[in-house]
């Protein structure tokens, strides 16, 4: 039974995801940034995201980097909270690659950040653990086996294009995975929960999306090729 | 039982060529000239060979490999996952080996040169459901996608290794192109190329044989 006090909080909340819905839908025929100058991001076009879209699952509120934490727990013999700083002092991972959303349009950038392996030997996964939940600040849930994020291209990025990540490339801290569609390169996130069976991510649950998440044979409409249609044959795009 | 060439064979194929393949899960593709355009521009002689009538299944790859990773309840779906030499490997320990792409393009079109393996026309029915990533079924499940040959699945279904090498890299051929959620069968002389190494969800194979 809900509550009066949460049913205000859930229409509060509804409320206020709808208006941001509707404005940034609004504000894509502009080239502006909707988002640009508030407290709150969310899936926009606009402004810079002209050139790398951005897809939230709801708009959320800006994380402040000086309080934020990296909770890693789940089947993890050490239990950890990394602050931004201890994140970025990790030994630094860059490389050049392109994300594939599902939606069919792709873009490059230089991302850095750091191997998960060098997490993995401070909180020591389980090994009856198969994968992690990420849960990211906008309620996002994404799932990826430990097979993928140990992948040598998977990368833990905190900084895009020589900057820190910006709120709308998922601050302070998003996957890089560039086998696999944007949906599966889970932004801004909170925690990571090591479990021990396959996850459906939000998507997954919702929607038409694989658990698995690799890029098929198929389509791509590159934003950095003025959306011209070519042909790709799966798995990372490297050009 | 292995399909021999004999003359009366010969014989039924030339004659009812629809009706080439035999009840076994190997079919004989007949010496014979066909277009390769618009992938090649010659036309294309590829000498008698066999070949599976469908992709290798996860039940018949496990016997060779058991340790292959295998979903549940998917013993008949065709396998993926699979290197370009475990392919190999695996063709070769049926004294068989993969098909040239040449061979493959032959089989899959036929002596006039489809553009798909069952004719010139899209089919209406939809190649895939709605979906980021394929729905596997048993291997031949979709009885429309069969060449002229009675080969099954080489314009839906999964990508299927070949021999030829591109510049140290291995040529693919067949399967479906995943469009926004959406999908199309492949065109008989589509390819792509892979890092021999690599291992995909959508990429299997068949096996192939010289007589």
């Amino acid at each position: 039974m809900i509550k009066r006090r949460q049913f205000l909080q859930y229409l509060s909340a509804f409320g206020t995801n709808l208006f941001f819905q509707i404005s940034s839908a609004w504000a894509k025929s502009s080239d502006k940034d909707f988002f640009e100058g508030s407290d709150y991001i969310g899936k926009t076009r606009g402004g810079d995201f002209q050139k790398f879209y951005v897809n939230f699952w709801k708009t959320m509120r800006r994380i402040d980097g000086n309080s934020w934490q990296l909770e890693i727990g789940g089947l993890v013999k050490n239990p950890t909270r990394f602050s931004l700083a201890e994140v970025r002092s990790l030994p630094l991972k860059s490389q050049i690659s392109r994300l594939k959303c599902v939606e069919c349009w792709s873009a490059k950038a230089e991302w850095a950040g750091f191997h998960i392996s060098d997490i993995e030997s401070i909180v020591q996964p389980d090994k009856s653990s198969t994968g992690v939940l990420f849960h990211c600040g906008d309620n996002y849930q994404e799932y990826l086996e430990r097979t993928s994020l140990s992948h040598p291209r998977t990368l833990l990025a905190y900084a895009m294009d020589g900057n820190s990540l910006s709120d709308g490339h998922g601050f302070p801290l998003r996957v890089i995975a560039p086998f696999k569609y944007g949906y599966k390169n889970p932004k801004a996130i909170l925690k990571m929960e090591y479990v021990d069976g396959t996850v459906s991510g939000t998507w997954s649950k919702i929607g038409p999306y694989s658990t698995d998440g690799t890029i098929l044979p198929g389509y791509d409409h590159p934003l950095d090729r003025g959306k011209v249609k070519r042909r790709i044959a799966g798995g990372e795009i490297f050009d | 039982m292995k399909f021999r060439l004999t003359p009366i064979t010969l014989f039924f194929l030339l004659v009812f060529p629809s009706h080439s393949s035999s009840q076994d899960n190997q079919v004989l593709v007949p010496e014979g000239v066909s277009t390769m355009e618009p992938s090649f521009k010659f036309k294309n002689t590829v000498h008698t060979f066999y070949m599976d009538r469908y992709e290798v299944s996860y039940g018949e790859f496990s016997v060779v490999f058991p340790k292959h990773p295998s979903p549940p309840g998917a013993k008949l779906h065709p396998v993926s996952d699979v290197s370009w030499s475990e392919a190999s490997t695996y063709c070769r320990s049926k004294n068989m080996r993969l098909p040239t792409e040449l061979e493959w393009e032959k089989a899959a079109r036929g002596e006039k040169g489809w553009i798909y393996p069952w004719g010139n026309k899209v089919l209406k029915k939809r190649a895939h459901p709605f979906y980021s990533g394929l729905i596997k079924r048993r291997v031949g499940y979709f009885k429309r996608d069969v060449s002229p040959y009675g080969i099954y699945g080489m314009a839906s279904s999964v990508w299927e290794w070949t021999s030829t090498e591109i510049n140290g890299k291995k040529v693919a051929r067949g399967g479906l192109w995943n469009f926004h959620l959406d999908y199309e069968f492949s065109k008989t002389f589509e390819r792509n190329v892979y890092n021999p190494e690599s291992r995909f969800p959508f990429l299997g194979f068949r096996c192939a044989q010289s007589p």
